[in-house]
């Protein structure tokens, strides 16, 4: 079986952040690979181990976004294509998930996966319209994926519970990180990676060019989100401030 | 006239309170700008969910029934919300933004070839689309956004808009809407779990929610019994939902559910940001945890510092009492 896993470089979002002219300042060497799509990716390594498959991964994303690649082949996946974006700061979820289905138009796969959300931006909005772009059946925010004969059961957190969805191939899945702990490189895995195939191409060679058409949303600036007052805290007596706080809980906040 | 459009939520054939406080906001802005404000119901008992919502102000209903949607399966819902798109023609659709909103989204954002903001905190109308807030780094930054299209789809956080009763004598129409089981690309097997009977945790009013020094029977049993005194929705770290000691579909946090209850109370929850994104916006935040450097405390109002066996007992006792009174 072929897979495809989409991945995203992201910046870490437990790095310091700071705000300037309505600018977020944020170290740059703190990028990572977003954590929803190492789910997805070690999920795609799982199950190709199973069902003797192949894994490629593809990142769109500015030259930098390489050592995210290298991270996933390092994890274990076959191959990487680089859709390498310059200026790709604007770009929002429908101009990534434009530029993936140019990619994916003439490929064959049994899979394609992706992270459900962004760890940054938390759109959850690429998955479900890349399926839309290339007309495929899909499932979002898996948490645990079986195949066989030909059809992902795909087992989704729902709103009042998990919903077990058959998705047949060729389909697309959104995953979770609820559903596994990402492996980690191995040194050996390093080591291979750097012989491993990675197809580069220019976003122009691709015929997906941008414009300013498909970019429809914008950011036009960041703010700091009011912070909270830390309360107060209650220490001793477990029974007395136990007590304490229930009565503050009425007679001041009147929450009971 | 333009129309902002919000799409109902359903849940065993209650309205979502998230989609009514969604619905109360199109309301005012559509008064305020000279705008129509129309609901959509697609739902299984959708004109019954119907008449129900002319308690809610909208100017126009429009419903789309089928035994389809008893379950939700992206496939119809996206060609019932692409067929409605088409009729009604509106500038906005704004959702709820829950599992099953966030399921489709994209999708329709796609077909459509329009613009999506998803998980707004806030939103208001521009000339040709909507501005609003969003927020992002796991909800430690709030950025401003904007989108122009036709229609712009959103969906806006729970919690974010109160809800607004007003008497609307609105026409409810049914939208025609055929379905064949030959255009289901997905199939449903079953559902696994769901928390369905319990109070749910996004309206909560009151919510308790279990972290990882939660680790016995004992613990989990004073849980339920401080949830039953507060009749609040429990929710549970991602610890714990991990472990299988809560049903996945109780988390809360930046991949669980947002929560915005008047009352959170957060047992052996070490506060970290995933979890923070999830529950920062509730009124009054009560932490008890043994480590009087967790993160939670310097976000909470009360903070309690101690073993959550010795502080529940008398805790919940004494909530007791003052329930009584
Ligand atoms: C991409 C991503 C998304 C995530 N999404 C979520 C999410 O949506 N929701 C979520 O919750 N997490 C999420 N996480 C995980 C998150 O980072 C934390 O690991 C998790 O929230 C920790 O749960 P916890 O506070 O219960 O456990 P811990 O961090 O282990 O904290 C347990 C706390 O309990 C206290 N304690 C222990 N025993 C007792 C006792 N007897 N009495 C009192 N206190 C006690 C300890 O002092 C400690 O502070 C996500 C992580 C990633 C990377």
């Amino acid at each position: 079986m072929k897979f495809y896993v989409c991945i995203k470089q992201v910046p870490d979002v437990n790095a310091p952040l700071q705000i300037k002219d309505g600018q977020l300042i944020q170290d740059a060497d703190r990028n990572i690979l977003n954590a929803y799509d190492a789910s997805a990716v070690e999920e795609a390594l799982v199950l190709a181990e199973k069902h003797s498959g192949e894994v490629e991964v593809v990142l769109a994303g500015p030259e930098k976004a390489k050592e995210t690649l290298r991270k996933a082949l390092a994890m274990g996946a076959d191959k990487g294509t680089h859709i390498v974006t310059n200026g790709d700061e604007d770009f929002d979820s429908y101009a990534y998930a434009k530029i993936l289905s140019k990619f994916f138009s003439d490929k064959e796969y049994d899979f394609i996966s992706c992270g459900k959300q962004s760890q940054d931006t938390d759109a959850g909005l690429t998955g479900s319209m890349l399926a839309e772009m290339l007309n495929l059946p899909y499932a979002t925010n898996a948490v645990g994926l079986e195949f066989s004969d030909g059809k992902m059961t795909v087992k989704r957190q729902g709103d009042s519970g998990q919903e077990m969805i058959e998705v047949p191939a060729p389909g697309l899945v959104t995953c979770s990180n609820d559903m596994n702990d990402p492996r980690i490189p191995s040194l050996k895995g390093i080591m291979q990676s750097k012989r491993k195939p990675v197809d580069t191409i220019a976003l122009n060679d691709l015929g997906a060019e941008i414009s300013s058409d498909d970019v429809q949303t914008k950011v036009l600036g960041f703010e700091e989100k009011p912070e909270r007052e830390p309360g107060k805290k209650y220490e001793g007596e477990p029974d007395e401030i136990a007590r304490q706080v229930a009565q503050l809980l009425d007679s001041e906040e009147n929450v009971i | 006239m333009s129309t902002l459009l919000t799409v109902i939520s359903v849940n065993d054939g209650k309205i979502k309170r998230s989609s009514l406080e969604v619905l109360s906001r199109c309301n005012e802005l559509a008064s305020n700008n000279g705008m129509k404000s129309a609901a959509l119901v697609i739902d299984s008992k959708a004109s019954e969910i119907a008449e129900q919502l002319k308690n809610y102000g909208p100017d126009e209903i429009y419903t789309i029934e089928n035994p389809i949607f008893k379950n939700h399966l992206n496939t119809p819902v996206l060609k019932a919300l692409s067929t409605a798109v088409s009729q009604i023609n509106p500038k906005v659709v704004a959702f709820p933004s829950t599992e099953s909103s966030k399921d489709v989204l994209g999708a329709l954002a796609a077909n459509q070839q329009t613009a999506a903001l998803s998980d707004m905190s806030e939103f208001d109308l521009t000339d040709n689309g909507v501005k609003g807030k969003r927020p992002v780094m796991a909800s430690k930054i709030i950025s401003s956004v904007e989108a122009s299209g036709s229609p712009v789809i959103i969906s806006v956080r729970s919690g974010s808009y109160d809800v607004v009763e007003k008497e609307s004598n609105a026409n409810i129409e049914a939208i025609d809407f055929n379905f064949s089981d030959e255009e289901l690309q997905i199939t449903l097997k079953e559902i696994i779990s769901s928390s369905s009977d319990r109070v749910d945790l996004s309206e909560a009013e009151v919510v308790v929610a279990a972290g990882r020094g939660v680790k016995d029977e004992e613990g989990r049993n004073l849980i339920s019994e401080l949830a039953s005194v507060l009749n609040a929705g429990i929710g549970a770290s991602r610890a714990l939902t991990e472990a299988g000691d809560y049903d996945p579909s109780l988390q809360i946090g930046q991949t669980g559910k947002v929560v915005s209850p008047q009352l959170y109370i957060g047992v052996a929850i070490s506060g970290a940001i995933q979890h923070v994104a999830g529950m920062a916006n509730s009124k009054v935040i009560v932490a008890i945890n043994k480590d009087p450097d967790a993160p939670i405390f310097d976000i909470a109002d009360y903070g309690l510092v101690g073993d959550l066996y010795k502080i529940l007992p008398p805790f919940i006792e004494e909530l007791k009492k003052i329930k009584q009174n």
